[in-house]
């Protein structure tokens, strides 16, 4: 079958299944993963065969004829939408179940689909008026997809400054698409490089696109619409859905020619987000929203690559340029898969024990096992830790780094700083999912979670273990997937993609197989002769204490105190405590909260501001006719006195 | 063939010669005090010991209690592998998967102590993840002076020559690390006796038995590793022949080793908010170096 066909049946599955998906939710689940599994045949395909694919069927919508085109860059995002749209299904169908959401789990079949079907529109299109059309539909069904539990206020708070912020950014991209037609002559979408005068334009892509991605500091609405929406949303939205915005930086910056500081600035934005949307995610002790900081600091990771891809084609698509934009392009998959299952995790942890807040949780392991170790697996691989896909993305973007520094001049102290916030970025994250790890699943559990704390159901978890091995397999096999790195980095700009050599990816490969074998074999080993030797079960030391209660151990807060007290210029953690005091000490207790440093700094006041002058303005407006007549008397005379001493003629 | 059997040789003598440090570290600072102090080879005792003893678990602890330290030690052992010295299992990019192997072996100890429950191993745990952020920097920061030095991303490129016009301010960078890294003083004290200040030794309270004596070997053999790695980034080894390499590291170690000795009995260890500072100054002295690599290859 050819990748048109498959595209057809994937579309016709996902449409059969939003009209199923009200009174029949097996068959809407049949349709939806059959359709997610003829889009992913049609990305490897076109991946495979590095044909592209391009459809002009000849008809006009909205006044411009259909232009549909596969080429590698989209199908490398195509691969990942359809594999999380698939496991995102299977994962709903026991999360959002019929039984326990009555009313919402409906809509929420429909809108997914919408959402899948109109972002794989957004990989398609070669038409920027269609582009826009599909680009608004699928922010509408996300809206849609957020709001599911819209009877709590929080929710529906996230909800709206979703669609705000989505709006915001497609007054960039209305702006971008519309100037592009004016100067090109047509909506037509495709690379055009040598054409002089565009290249002003990418900034309003940036600024559009970089909205949707999440980059700090244009992440406002991320972190609560991440945490607020139901589990297998937030991990589509932090998979696949800000991957379009940098879809739309990676597919623009590649066909249309780009200002000589594109690559200082998304390098910049990269460095940024990176570190400061890890130093975030330390100060959270929602489950959530501490993930979805994750996404701004992978987000930053990539543009780092992307940033460094963009200045190496200022130096003649230097090869250190096609090793950084290898791993941002192996990034964007790697932090799909990761974030995905991490947030799938999260879900599990909801599912069992209604609560999101960490310092509630904790010695979950025993409950949920599988929930944690495939957590764990996720938290490993996010931390970019050898052997997994992590480390394979954030190493080929170090070599580009290194390379560059190599090189000297300014480009090369661009690298050593952003290979230094790198490193730092990667000890913070593992810093944070240690965490993370340690105080939800391990010790014990620091309030009564109830008796009915369950480990989730096969259609839960088989998504989970589907998503990690998949995290495996690039970590063990990397070398498997350069092909497709280098048929997307040939189709971002030709001769980006040839002549790196993929040797050190296959000894990587090796030595990760290597490592994973004689973990699992000295794992087992030690394991044996404790048993050997025996054991006896005792009570954790408290250092001669002997009434210890779980509230003792160590919380979230506790253990990232030392980072956040760093961070503190930035994180501005509200702190709240009333101590012991006196011989015999009543009560004593301590509060903290991470604010939202932008949104409620920048964003909220901004908001207020224009509104407290809007409300002044209005004043004006009352509907007395007398006073109307009153202002253009007064606009004449102010005119006449223009023209009088200005000496108009 | 004979090449495979070379390496893995040597990962051997790594490994068995990794718990000679902390013997000749104390041992120093006995005869700076005045004592006679323990045997040389006191960790082959204990290791020998611990591995025969039954194991106390506590009674909160998941399957990670004894997985962390068996994940870390073979992270070291992974890094042990990766360290050139004659021929290697050398690929381009290995200094960074050495660094993280570093961070792989952290990751597990920290996920062991936070296993327990414990308020103390939940501080240690803290500490150790938060110090190493600074560290981290500083050894990619040391790593880049290497790659500029020699145009290379290979450790076996990377350390052969010396570190040209900054290898003084490189190694005093990074034995700064190798002091943080490995919890001396003045970051954290090996001996001390007070959980509340502790880092390492917060860590791992609660094992006992074989997962212990993995754990200090694990301890030593990373101590080795930085001794090793800050040896060969200062001295220009890879240009000696064999043999002479070979002694001239075993002597340079040797004299990291006293070195460190002779810093815990002279100095006292620092207050936690002084180790930022501390670990600062460490990267800005391989952030130097860097410079000073940059300007000796210009000229």
């Amino acid at each position: 079958m050819t990748p048109g066909g498959l595209l057809a049946v994937a579309g016709a599955g996902l449409a059969v299944g939003i009209l199923c998906a009200g009174k029949y939710p097996r068959l809407w689940l049949g349709a939806t993963l059959a359709g997610a599994l003829a889009a992913f045949g049609a990305a490897v395909l076109a991946l495979g065969n590095v044909v592209v694919w391009d459809w002009k069927p000849g008809f006009v919508l909205g006044g411009e004829a259909v232009h549909l085109r596969l080429d590698g860059l989209s199908a490398f995002f195509l691969v990942l939408l359809s594999f999380l749209g698939g496991a995102g299904a299977l994962y709903a169908s026991e999360y959002w179940s019929e039984k326990e959401h009555p009313a919402s789990a409906p809509g929420g079949r429909g809108w997914w689909n919408g959402l899948i079907l109109n972002m794989g529109l957004v990989l398609l299109c070669a038409n920027g008026l269609h582009l826009l059309i599909v680009w608004e539909l699928y922010s509408i069904c996300a809206y849609f997809l957020i709001t599911r539990e819209r009877q709590l206020r929080e929710t529906r708070a996230a909800g709206w400054l979703y669609l705000a912020s989505s709006h915001v950014a497609l007054v960039f991209l209305l702006a971008f698409f519309a100037l592009l037609a004016a100067r090109t002559g047509s909506w037509e979408l495709g690379p055009m490089r040598e054409r002089a005068g565009l290249e002003p334009l990418f900034w309003f892509a940036l600024l559009g696109f970089g909205l949707k991605a999440g980059v700090f500091p244009m992440h406002v609405w991320l972190p609560s619409a991440h945490s607020n929406a139901p589990s297998h949303v937030s991990a589509i939205f932090s998979g696949v859905t800000i991957k379009m915005g940098i879809y739309g930086i990676m597919r623009f910056s590649g066909w249309l020619p780009t200002p000589v500081s594109a690559g200082w600035v998304v390098a910049g934005l990269g460095v940024a987000s990176a570190v400061l949307g890890v130093a975030f995610a330390l100060g959270q002790h929602d489950l959530k929203r501490l993930l979805a900081y994750h996404s701004v600091e992978n987000i930053g990771i990539i543009l780092i690559g992307l940033g460094f891809a963009l200045i190496a084609q200022e130096h003649g698509h230097a090869a250190w340029g096609r090793l950084a934009l290898a791993g941002a392009l192996l990034h964007v998959w790697n932090h799909g898969l990761f974030k995905a299952l991490l947030f799938l995790g999260a879900g599990s942890v909801l599912h069992a024990t209604g609560t999101r807040e960490m310092s509630r949780l904790g010695g979950l392991w025993r409950a949920m096992p599988w929930t944690a170790s495939l957590f764990a697996l996720g938290a490993t691989a996010i931390a970019g830790l050898p052997p997994l896909n992590g480390f394979v993305s954030e190493w080929l973007v170090y070599l580009g780094l290194f390379d560059a520094v190599g090189g000297r001049g300014t480009t090369a102290c661009a690298a050593v700083f952003a290979a230094v916030a790198l490193g730092v970025t990667g000890a913070l994250a593992l810093a944070c999912f240690v965490k993370v790890c340690g105080v939800v699943f391990l010790g014990q559990a620091r309030s009564e979670l109830g008796e009915d704390v369950h480990e989730c159901g096969w259609r839960m978890r088989l998504p989970m273990l589907a998503i990690g091995t998949a995290c495996a397999t690039i970590g063990l096999a990397p070398v498997l997937f350069w092909p497709a790195l280098t048929v997307a980095a040939s189709a971002w700009q030709p001769g980006m993609g040839d002549a790196v050599s993929s040797a050190p990816l296959v000894q990587l490969g090796a030595f990760h197989l290597a490592l994973a074998a004689g973990v699992v074999l000295g794992v087992t080993l030690l394991w044996a002769k404790v048993r050997r030797n025996g054991m006896s079960r005792a009570e954790t030391w408290g250092c001669g204490y002997h009434a210890p209660t779980p509230r003792i151990q160590y919380t979230a807060g506790s253990f990232a105190w030392i980072i956040t007290g760093w961070f503190g210029w930035i994180l501005r953690p509200e702190r709240h405590s009333h101590l012991p005091q006196g011989t015999f000490p009543a009560h004593a207790d301590f509060e903290e909260h991470t604010p939202e440093t932008v949104l409620e700094g920048v964003v909220e006041p901004t908001g207020l501001a224009v509104m407290r002058v809007s409300t002044a303005v209005r004043r004006l407006q009352h509907g007395r006719v007398q006073s109307y007549i009153f202002y253009l008397l007064l606009g004449l005379a102010a005119l006449a006195i223009l023209a009088v001493t200005k000496g108009v003629p | 063939m004979t090449r495979a059997i070379f390496i893995l040789l040597r990962l051997a003598v790594w490994l068995a010669a990794a718990p000679l440090l902390p013997g000749i570290i104390n041992k120093v600072k006995a005869w700076v005090a005045g004592r006679r102090g323990p045997p040389v080879l006191q960790l082959y005792y204990d290791l020998a010991k611990l591995w025969r003893k039954g194991v106390v678990l506590s009674t909160t602890v998941s399957p990670a209690h004894a997985a962390g330290p068996a994940l870390a030690w073979v992270a070291l052992a992974g890094a042990a592998l990766l360290l050139p010295v004659g021929p290697t299992l050398s690929f381009r990019g290995d200094a960074l998967l050495f660094v993280y192997l570093l961070a792989l072996a952290r990751f597990g100890m920290a996920l062991a102590a936070l296993d327990t429950g414990s308020a103390f191993e939940g501080m240690g745990a803290a500490r150790e993840v938060s110090y190493a952020v600074l560290a981290e920097a500083a050894i990619i920061t040391a790593l880049l002076t290497l790659c500029v030095q020699s145009g290379s991303v290979t450790l076996a490129t990377m350390l052969a020559p010396s570190a040209g016009a900054g290898a003084a301010l490189l190694a005093a960078g990074l034995f700064g690390v190798l002091l943080a890294e490995n919890c001396r003083v003045p970051f954290d004290d090996p001996n001390t006796h007070l959980e509340l200040t502790m880092i390492h030794e917060a860590m791992v309270l609660d094992h006992s038995g074989p997962p212990l004596a993995v754990i200090l070997h694990g301890a030593s053999l990373k101590l080795l590793l930085f001794s090793v790695l800050l040896t060969e980034a200062a001295l220009p080894l890879g240009e000696l022949p064999p043999l002479e390499a070979a002694g001239a590291l075993a002597a340079a170690v040797l004299m990291v080793a006293v070195a460190a000795g002779l810093v815990e009995s002279l100095l006292a260890r620092l207050a936690f908010r002084r180790v930022p500072l501390l670990l600062t100054t460490a990267f800005l002295l391989c952030l130097f170096a860097l410079l000073a690599a940059w300007k000796g290859g210009v000229a």
